[in-house]
């Protein structure tokens, strides 16, 4: 009995010796793994888009690689989850381990300041043919101290405002008279009386949605050159604060509820539903309008630049980094290259909903809606940066302004506070 | 080490009592060999090696030096401190290593003024970030968030938990079937209660707005309004932890002799006075005990948070400190900063176990 107990246990500790040292050996293989991308064969890329259109969009991306550089294996990895939070969240952790991926999407503007000093160089992939093919927008956002770090694959419009067909009907509004901030109020006051509709769908689970509001408003409010005064820290104060009014007006008076427990994707859903009149958001609401069925551009939901903003588009953009110590940089190059392409920029944007930054993509794949965003952004009078996206602001200010949003401006809603506050953080 | 092989050895061989030098000298040799002394395998081989064959090695000056040295720590901390140090060993160094070596490198960190991806400069050392998180209304403001959350949730998952447990005790009807009711929300991961709660809590068609619109209040903006959004969410947490509380009272509950409750009857004790005289008491152990895990669930109130809004910034009102950490860590890349801020998260979890180990100490527990 005795011995049998002790064998038992004796049994115990060999196996878990063995696994102990199985589990040993298994970690250094995977280490061996992770070190083994350097030859050139595998190119690793993080990028965000699990889900919908992005997932779809991203599929495409590698498919066309696959055709267009056999010889290289693409590890194209999504990390989903809270936006791009757990993305930005892997991607930190990688680069302060000295572990870089060959590529990671992310967007590029003064959000390339957070990766000061990991940044590899892409100068010679512009210089030989890229640099003339994209806007000039597009060129300057992707440089950082004086070099190329990025490459843009798509852009999405911020400056849109949205609306079902029938219920801005129902009220009598005609969205395409609306060329003013307060013209929009008092659409939105039309809707209000005449039916039982929400005039405008928010959400405001996170700052971001009103922060991206009061950009919007901002440069519908105080014009271009204001707006560009104010994201680059040059005074402003008036039109900030007059922005803030307006959206205040907006948000106490217009918006539906349960905004502040919904995100953006139940807000859009009150759009399709037809429980609301407009939303304002960037372009990527209209890929979930194409993909509901039996709703169709211009019959159930149309587009309308945000009103005052009519001439501009405000640029977002998602670009692929470019790390410095880099684990492939000759394939991870090649990826660059690649992103920047013609054949790539279709198989993404046609899916994501976004449209090409380069200059010389035929529109014939992009359906009407999309077509007409191509019209726009290649005759917009300026293209100003967004101040919600990362491009017009370095990081830790775009932090701290939807730090501003949260604390001041989330209802109750603190025009003074949020606008003393939200002049400081990006002047600070 | 080869004193451990040594006993071993002769433990197996049944010969644990008796030792000689020409035990320890055929050990050795056996070392030397190359033939370390089987351990393995059931079967008492390493004995075997002491007939003789070694009987005329002279142990080197180095090795005897070692065993003295191994001796006089053996006289330092008891008997078995060498032998036993192949089992204790290894674990006390993982756990120094990746959880006191990681806190004290987190200090460290604090300590820097590293951001960004470079690397950390420790040459220049000062609580500049400390006195940066002092100054900084918002850092207050979640230190004062989460201090309140955790006395309010702590307090109320006790009161309630004892109080369930006690109704539980005095073999109220379906009283196993009650126990499960209560105890089952806390089998479910903070991230569907968060999006439950969500959900509830909604202005339009939550279940919560609907009951209140039954008793003509509200509807309320839980989630929304500052001056509501941490008591909704202490309310959702004790709704899922309050069941844990119950627990650990009613253990404590059955462990109490009936004697005790016949006693208080006798005495012409009412209910009411026999608990609160009596009974309550005697759950100190179990409300000390309940109260710590509470409080580091308290603590790790980020998952549930961060559940919440799917993102590092949890509604105005609610910030912790641990989302701040968060948010200056990963979207800032302010490392040292965020490592301050973890710093004085540690130290009020410190503050919270520190009692819990000293009682513990004091009553010969530890």
């Amino acid at each position: 009995m005795m011995k049998d107990t002790e064998l038992n246990r004796r049994d115990v500790l060999k196996g878990a010796g063995g696994l102990g040292a199985a589990g040993m050996i298994g970690i250094a293989g995977c280490t061996g793994d992770g070190g083994g991308g350097g030859g050139g064969a595998t190119v690793e890329v993080l990028h965000g888009w699990t889900g919908g259109d992005g997932a779809k969009a991203a599929e495409s991306l590698a498919s066309a690689w696959e055709e267009a550089h056999p010889d290289i294996t693409l590890e194209f990895k999504p990390i989903g989850g809270g936006g791009n939070t757990n993305l930005n969240t892997v991607i930190s952790n990688r680069l302060s381990n000295n572990d870089p991926p060959a590529s990671f999407a992310g967007w590029p503007g003064k959000n390339l300041v957070k990766y000061e000093g990991v940044l590899g160089d892409l100068t010679s992939v512009w210089e030989d043919g890229l640099k003339g093919a994209h806007v000039s927008e597009a060129s300057e956002l992707c440089k950082y101290n004086g070099a190329y770090r990025a490459v843009p694959i798509g852009s999405h419009r911020l400056n849109c405002l949205f609306y079902n067909t029938s219920v801005v009907e129902e009220a009598g509004v005609n969205p395409d008279d609306l060329t003013s901030a307060s013209a929009l109020i008092d659409a939105l006051d039309t809707i209000k009386t005449e039916t039982d509709k929400v005039p405008m769908a928010q959400a405001m689970k996170a700052p971001w949605t009103t922060l991206q509001l009061v950009g919007a408003v901002l440069l519908s409010t105080g014009g271009y050159d204001t707006y560009m005064k104010v994201v680059n820290g040059e005074g402003g104060k008036s039109a900030v604060r007059e922005a803030f009014k307006t959206t205040k007006t907006i948000l106490q008076n217009y918006i539906n509820d349960d905004a502040s427990s919904i995100g953006f994707t139940s807000a859009n859903q009150k759009i399709m539903n037809g429980e609301a009149a407009f939303i304002h958001q960037g372009n990527w609401a209209a890929g979930a309008f194409r993909n509901k069925e039996n709703f169709a551009y211009n019959e159930d939901w149309g587009f309308k630049t945000f009103p005052g903003t009519e001439g501009l588009y405000t640029l977002h953009f998602d670009s692929f980094i470019y790390p410095s110590n880099n684990p492939a940089p000759e394939a991870g190059k090649t990826w660059e290259a690649f992103v920047g392409s013609k054949k790539a920029q279709i198989a993404f944007n046609k899916y994501k909903g976004s449209i090409p930054t380069r200059t010389d993509v035929a529109k014939e794949e992009f359906g009407p809606y999309l077509s007409e965003t191509m019209d726009d952004f290649a005759s917009a009078d300026n293209r100003p940066p967004t101040l919600a996206h990362g491009l017009a602001v370095v990081p830790e200010k775009l932090t701290a302004l939807k730090g501003v949003i949260s604390n001041e401006f989330s209802g109750p809603y603190n025009v003074d506070a949020a606008t003393n506050k939200f002049v400081s953080t990006i002047q600070g | 080490m080869r004193r451990f092989f040594d006993r071993l050895t002769q433990a197996r061989s049944g010969r644990s009592s008796h030792r000689s030098s020409e035990d320890d000298a055929d050990a050795r040799d056996a070392m030397a060999d190359g033939q370390r002394p089987a351990t393995d395998g059931g079967v008492p081989t390493g004995a075997g090696t002491g007939d003789g064959t070694g009987s005329d090695a002279t142990p080197t000056d180095e090795a005897g030096a070692l065993g003295r040295g191994l001796a006089r720590l053996d006289d330092r901390f008891g008997e078995d401190f060498v032998e036993s140090s192949p089992f204790w060993l290894p674990p006390f160094l993982l756990m120094g290593f990746f959880v006191y070596g990681a806190i004290a490198w987190n200090v460290l960190i604090s300590l820097t003024d590293y951001e960004g991806f470079g690397n950390a400069d420790y040459s220049q050392l000062d609580f500049e970030m400390y006195a940066r998180a002092f100054g900084d209304p918002t850092v207050v403001q979640a230190a004062i968030n989460t201090f309140v959350l955790l006395i309010a949730f702590t307090g109320i998952c006790l009161v309630l938990g004892m109080l369930i447990a006690i109704l539980v005790d005095r073999n109220v009807r379906f009283d196993n079937t009650l126990r499960t009711i209560y105890l089952l929300p806390m089998s479910l991961s903070f991230v569907v209660t968060a999006q439950f709660w969500l959900w509830m809590y909604d202005y339009n068609n939550g279940i919560v707005n609907q009951l209140l619109g039954v008793v003509n209040l509200g509807p309320y903006n839980f989630i929304g309004n500052p001056r509501l959004v941490l008591g909704a969410v202490v309310f959702a947490l004790v709704w899922q932890f309050s069941g844990y509380a119950m627990v650990v009272y009613l253990a404590a509950l059955r462990a109490i002799p009936s004697e005790h409750f016949e006693a208080a009857k006798v005495d012409g004790a009412s209910i009411p006075r026999m608990y609160w005289r009596v009974i309550v008491p005697q759950l100190k152990g179990a409300t000390i005990s309940a109260a710590v895990v509470l409080m580091v669930f308290a603590l790790k109130a980020f998952d549930f948070l961060y559940s919440l809004v799917g993102g590092y910034r949890p509604p105005n009102g609610a910030d912790i400190l641990a989302t701040k950490m968060v948010r200056e860590a990963y979207q800032n890349t302010n490392w040292a900063y965020g490592s301050a801020i973890a710093v004085l998260l540690f130290l009020m979890a410190l503050g919270v176990i520190g009692p819990y180990l000293a009682h513990q100490y004091r009553n010969d527990n530890l």
